[in-house]
């Protein structure tokens, strides 16, 4: 299980400080998909990367399965990511000379590489991508690109999920194939997802509100 | 299937970025190869034109007497080694080299001399005759007929020609072509006894195997160390492939100098240049670097990706390099060069190891470079920028 606990996160500028994060704690349990929301400027994201590894807090303590990571070194950060995360950003941050099918298999080590490309074949086809292995990002909409993000994301069966604003750039329905494909995955996986729209994490188990970096509560949906 | 991050995919990938590194590698080899090849041929020329040392050596009086003192003779006669001594009758004839008109020595010899000197360096009558007792005539190798640009019958040496110690009283001609790739001129002893009266009259000798002359040579005067030698440097001094390459490359020492900082400053503009691009090239692709670092992909991993991407680069590009420059470097020693007097060997590993340094130093300067912008870069900035 993920979880952190009194998270603060302070940017400073000159002689101002700013409070990004102001004592967080969470834990993030098990096969559901959490939200987190807040409007712009919250902190929601700086706390999805802070609860990936990617950025250090200013004080507190972020711990997968009992063992802290946020004292850990870069290599170790990096293989843990590689190992046990996923994500999915607000642009799909695709590799343009590469194709579809290879940006899903970008993170993959060499030696697993040939079992990994059935399975990306599979992730394609699952997200609606058939056929499509072989086109360049250029080649894609932004649906479709964001999609193959989402399949980078899960290739490597990762434990935990981060996406942030994953549906930001897309439209309605697109957003909906994302997040559909994001609660798919969360039935036996943990999935953390940042927005600002409400309608996109209908599908969510919990959904925690950030307001002026606190944590304000957390309500179950009601959907799933 | 080859993986998404190999650097070969990446390099077949993008041209418009690997191209233009990889030509100014190809130019940089091309230059330095070319530049030492050119500096190198001054000493492959001589040991062309004077390649007759390999076979036998002069013996030449020094100033003060007309012909080589009999106590220096004698000591020549006790050397176990030596197969014959002969003396000869010498003038000398224009040459073109790169550095201007050079003379060249002609022989002159009885025709039994002049036939075991022949069968010495294997060379054969292949166009005309010998030359005529007391004529004004000469037989020469093909080499000296294509320098001079000359063809049977045509006049060698005469009153008119310009330069110190080369020319003859009467015009002499070429009676005589010699299949020998070995330049060297022969004309009749009669001929030059009457005719270069003050000419000092020299010998020269053979040995019995013919790779014992560097050792009799060395044995009789040492280069550099003359005075310790069999022979009186104030009676004599000898002519060897030895001293000559020693002289040549004394004389040149400042030029081989000046290239080598030309060389020096060639290779450290284009690494910085390709640091440079490298850089360039780095600060495009850092979304790249960021989202791998993101999803997890070391550091080094990433490092080693672009260090595999411009050793890959550098090898192939110097590779194509020194393939383009022993084609070009041949086609300007046959068709260019050649005429003007100057050997060029286009496939020299002296210059070739000259442009060893091109790949390691921009290699170096890439890495360096890179891994200090691979370590500042934070995966977050560009993941937000948005």
């Amino acid at each position: 299980m993920l979880s952190c606990n009194d998270i603060c996160l302070d940017y400073v500028e000159a002689t101002r400080v700013t409070h990004a994060l102001k004592g967080v704690s969470l834990d993030f349990s098990p096969n559901k998909l959490h939200g987190i929301m807040g409007p712009s400027g919250s902190g929601k994201s700086s706390l999805l990367y802070i609860l990936c590894g990617l950025k250090s807090p200013t004080a507190g303590n972020v711990a997968l399965d009992g063992t802290s990571i946020t004292n850990m070194s870069d290599a170790a950060c990096a293989r843990l990511r590689s190992q046990k995360f996923g994500f999915v950003f607000q642009q799909p941050f695709l590799l343009n000379y590469l194709t579809a099918l290879e940006n899903i298999l970008v993170g993959i080590n060499p030696d697993e590489l040939s079992a990994s490309v059935q399975k990306a074949e599979s992730l394609l086809s699952y997200l609606g991508l058939d056929g499509m292995g072989d086109k360049y990002p250029s080649m894609l909409s932004g649906g479709e690109r964001q999609r193959v993000a989402v399949a980078r994301a899960l290739i490597g069966n990762p434990d935990i999920v981060f996406a942030d604003e994953p549906t930001a750039a897309l439209d309605k329905d697109n957003g909906y194939k994302v997040m559909s494909a994001l609660a798919d995955w969360a039935v036996d996986h943990t999935v953390i997802v940042v927005t600002h729209d409400a309608d996109m994490l209908k599908g969510a188990d919990v959904i925690h509100h950030l307001i002026g970096g606190c944590l304000v509560d957390d309500q179950p949906s009601n959907v799933r | 299937m080859r993986h998404p991050l190999s650097p070969f995919t990446y390099l077949t990938r993008n041209p418009s970025k690997v191209l233009p590194m990889g030509f100014v590698i190809v130019l940089c080899v091309f230059l330095i190869a070319a530049v030492a090849s050119i500096a190198n041929s001054i000493d492959l020329t001589v040991r062309t034109i004077y390649r007759y040392t390999e076979f036998f050596t002069y013996v030449i009086p020094q100033r003060s007497t007309q012909s080589v003192p009999m106590d220096q003779r004698a000591i020549l006669e006790m050397q176990p080694e030596i197969d014959r001594i002969i003396e000869g009758g010498v003038f000398f004839v224009n040459i073109k080299t790169v550095v201007g008109r050079l003379p060249f020595v002609v022989i002159g010899s009885t025709p039994e001399e002049r036939d075991y000197l022949l069968k010495r360096i294997r060379a054969t009558l292949v166009e005309g005759r010998m030359p005529e007792e007391g004529k004004p005539e000469v037989v020469v190798s093909q080499p000296i007929l294509e320098n001079r640009n000359l063809k049977l019958g045509d006049v060698i040496a005469g009153p008119l020609d310009d330069g110190g110690i080369a020319g003859s009283p009467v015009p002499v001609k070429v009676v005589g072509v010699l299949k020998s790739d070995i330049w060297v001129a022969m004309s009749s002893r009669t001929f030059t006894d009457k005719t270069f009266l003050l000419t000092p009259k020299c010998l020269l000798f053979t040995t019995k195997v013919p790779s014992d002359l560097d050792v009799v040579n060395e044995r009789l005067m040492p280069v550099g160390r003359k005075g310790d030698g069999f022979l009186s440097p104030e009676k004599v001094n000898v002519l060897t492939r030895a001293n000559l390459l020693a002289e040549v490359r004394d004389s040149l020492s400042s030029m081989y100098m000046i290239m080598e900082v030309v060389s020096a400053t060639v290779i450290f503009v284009i690494a910085l240049m390709s640091g440079m691009l490298s850089n360039i090239y780095f600060t495009q692709r850092i979304p790249e670097f960021g989202v791998l670092a993101a999803l997890g992909i070391s550091r080094a991993r990433l490092m080693m990706k672009i260090v595999w991407e411009t050793v890959i680069l550098t090898v192939i590009a110097w590779a194509i390099g020194s393939v383009l420059s022993v084609f070009l470097l041949t086609y300007l020693a046959a068709n260019v060069f050649k005429q003007r007097g100057l050997f060029l060997d286009a496939m020299d590993p002296w210059a070739y190891q000259h442009t060893l340094p091109i790949p390691v130093a921009i290699t170096i300067f890439a890495m360096v470079t890179v891994w200090v912008r691979l370590k500042r870069l934070d995966a977050v900035s560009v993941i937000e920028r948005r």
